[in-house]
This record gives structure tokens, C-alpha cells and sequence, in this order.
């Protein structure tokens, strides 16, 4: 399967460009806009029908119940970490390089947010970091599902309520449908929040 | 990633998806067909991804300026993110 994600994945990447540079708007929208809309609500819906069916994920998520919460206020952290250790070894301004690290992978935020924040120059930063962080997370999930079942939610962090979500279910395993979804969607509401707060600690 | 006001019509078709497989859990070719319809699916997704990444030429214009930043700033966010989810796995016993 992840051959066939890394083929569509880099024919996107290519038709895209191509139909960008011809000037073909028609059909540039409907890809990146209808088609992508349509089977991102369609597989969550279709993932929610087999969660629900599936018997064992289902007591498995009883189980765990509401500790899953947990996750993402600990990929929250981890992040922000993350963007401080980034930051001391780059020589980068630590407050702004822990605040684009504190998008969690919500580029089209990211981006504009730090630019605004931070200054220009961030805001591509902000952008490039999370923006392969969810490309990352696609291409690396069937690798990184056999060192921690967890592990590739931790990278996808917001995405992994839609774009990245459908990755992890497959190679994470049904039952981690719920821990992903609300874990992504808890780190996308914190998003925004946890870079104006950030920014403003420094003031 | 979706704007704000999407995070609502993403819940949606979940929870109506797991009501629904709830009643049809004992129908049995229903997880057998609907996993092929979600592979396909996932392969559309992820094409109109690439698609929406590769048309937009000022995103791929910047990335060559600050890519080096950006990967050592990914490194480092992944890994301490992938640590500290770890740590709260085996904490809370998960």
C-alpha cells in the first residue's frame, strides 16, 4: 500500500505543477479543492463505519477510554521542545522557532500566523516546517508504526485528523482511529493559541 | 489542513460513520468490501494532496531557502514529540 501512497503522492506533486503552469484553474480547483474535500469526508466517514463494526476496537478504545487526551497535550510539549532544541542549534530566535514548531503541522495557519508574529521570514519557515511534517508523516508511518503503534500520530500531531489520519489507521491498526482523530483535533484547536501564546511570553 | 470552521464537518461523517458501522456490525462483507473502497480512496486523497502542494508555485519557490532550517526544525519537533507521547503511554499505562 505505502507504494502506491508514495506514487500517488508524487504524481499529485507533478500533475499539479504541470496543470499549474498551464494555466488550467478548472482543473486545478477541482483537485485541490472538490476532489480533495469529497474523499477526505468520504474516508471519514467509511473509517468510522469500520471502527464502529469492528468489534475489538471498539472495547480496546473503552479500555483506554479518556487517557487518551494525554497525547496530544504531550506531542504539544514535545513539540515546543523540539522547537527550542531546533532552535539553540541553529543559533535561530528561540521564542519564534518554538512557535512554528507549536503549528503541530497545520501549515496553512503556521505560515501566515508567524509572518505576522514573528516577521516575514518566518512565515516560510513556519510554513516549510509543518508542511513537510505532514509529508513526512505519509511517507514514514509504515516505518515508524513498528517502533511505537503511537509513534506516527506524535508526528503527524494536527494532521492526523484528516490528511494523515487515514495513513496511520491502516498501518496502526483500527483501534487507533479515535486516539488519532481526537488527538489531531485537539492539537488543532491548540494551534493557534499555543503560537500567540508563545509570542507573547517573550514580550 | 482544513480552516477552523472544517473541523465541524469533519466530526460529522466520523461519528455518523461509527453509529452506523455499530448497528451493521453483523454484517460481515461490509468491513471486507468497504476496505478496498478505502484504499482507493486514500490513494485519491493523497493525490489531490500532492496536487494541491505541487500547484501552488510561491509555496515551492521558498522551499529551497529555508529547507535546511526546516528540516533540522522537524528533526528535532518529531523527535521529542515521538519521546514525550512515549513517556505519557507508559505513564498513564496506555
Amino acid at each position: 500500500m505505502i507504494k502506491y501512497i508514495l506514487i500517488a503522492l508524487a504524481l499529485g506533486l507533478v500533475v499539479g505543477y504541470i496543470s499549474n503552469n498551464l494555466g488550467m484553474i478548472t482543473i486545478t480547483v477541482i483537485f485541490s479543492e472538490h476532489s480533495y474535500n469529497i474523499s477526505l469526508i468520504a474516508l471519514l466517514f467509511f473509517m468510522g463505519l469500520l471502527f464502529g463494526a469492528d468489534k475489538e476496537a471498539v472495547a480496546n478504545m473503552k479500555r483506554t477510554g479518556i487517557k487518551v487526551l494525554v497525547f496530544p497535550f504531550a506531542i504539544a510539549l514535545g513539540s515546543i521542545l523540539g522547537g527550542l532544541v531546533g532552535g539553540l542549534i541553529l543559533k535561530l530566535d528561540l521564542v519564534a522557532s518554538m512557535g512554528v514548531c507549536a503549528g503541530y503541522g497545520w501549515y496553512t495557519l503556521t505560515g501566515p500566523l508567524a509572518g505576522q508574529i514573528f516577521g516575514v521570514e518566518w512565515a516560510a519557515l513556519g510554513f516549510a516546517v509543518n508542511f513537510l511534517r505532514e509529508i513526512t508523516t505519509i511517507i514514514t508511518t509504515s516505518l515508524t508504526s513498528k517502533i511505537d503503534k503511537y509513534a506516527p500520530i506524535a508526528m503527524g500531531g494536527a494532521t492526523a485528523m484528516d490528511t494523515t489520519l487515514p495513513v496511520i489507521v491502516r498501518y496502526c491498526g483500527q483501534d487507533t482511529l479515535i486516539t488519532a482523530f481526537s488527538s489531531g483535533f485537539t492539537l488543532t484547536l491548540m494551534a493557534p493559541f499555543t503560537i500567540t501564546a508563545i509570542a507573547t511570553l517573550a514580550h | 489542513m482544513p480552516e477552523p470552521i472544517d473541523v465541524v464537518r469533519l466530526v460529522i461523517p466520523l461519528v455518523v460513520g461509527i453509529v452506523l458501522g455499530y448497528f451493521l456490525r453483523n454484517n460481515k462483507s461490509l468491513s471486507l468490501n468497504l476496505n478496498k473502497i478505502v484504499s482507493g480512496t486514500i490513494l485519491v486523497l493523497i493525490f489531490s494532496l500532492g496536487f494541491t502542494i505541487g500547484s501552488n508555485n510561491d509555496l515551492l519557490a521558498m522551499m529551497p531557502n529555508v529547507g535546511l532550517s526546516a528540516i533540522v526544525l522537524l528533526s528535532t519537533t518529531l523527535f521529542f514529540s515521538i519521546i514525550f507521547a512515549k513517556a505519557a503511554r507508559k505513564l498513564m499505562k496506555i
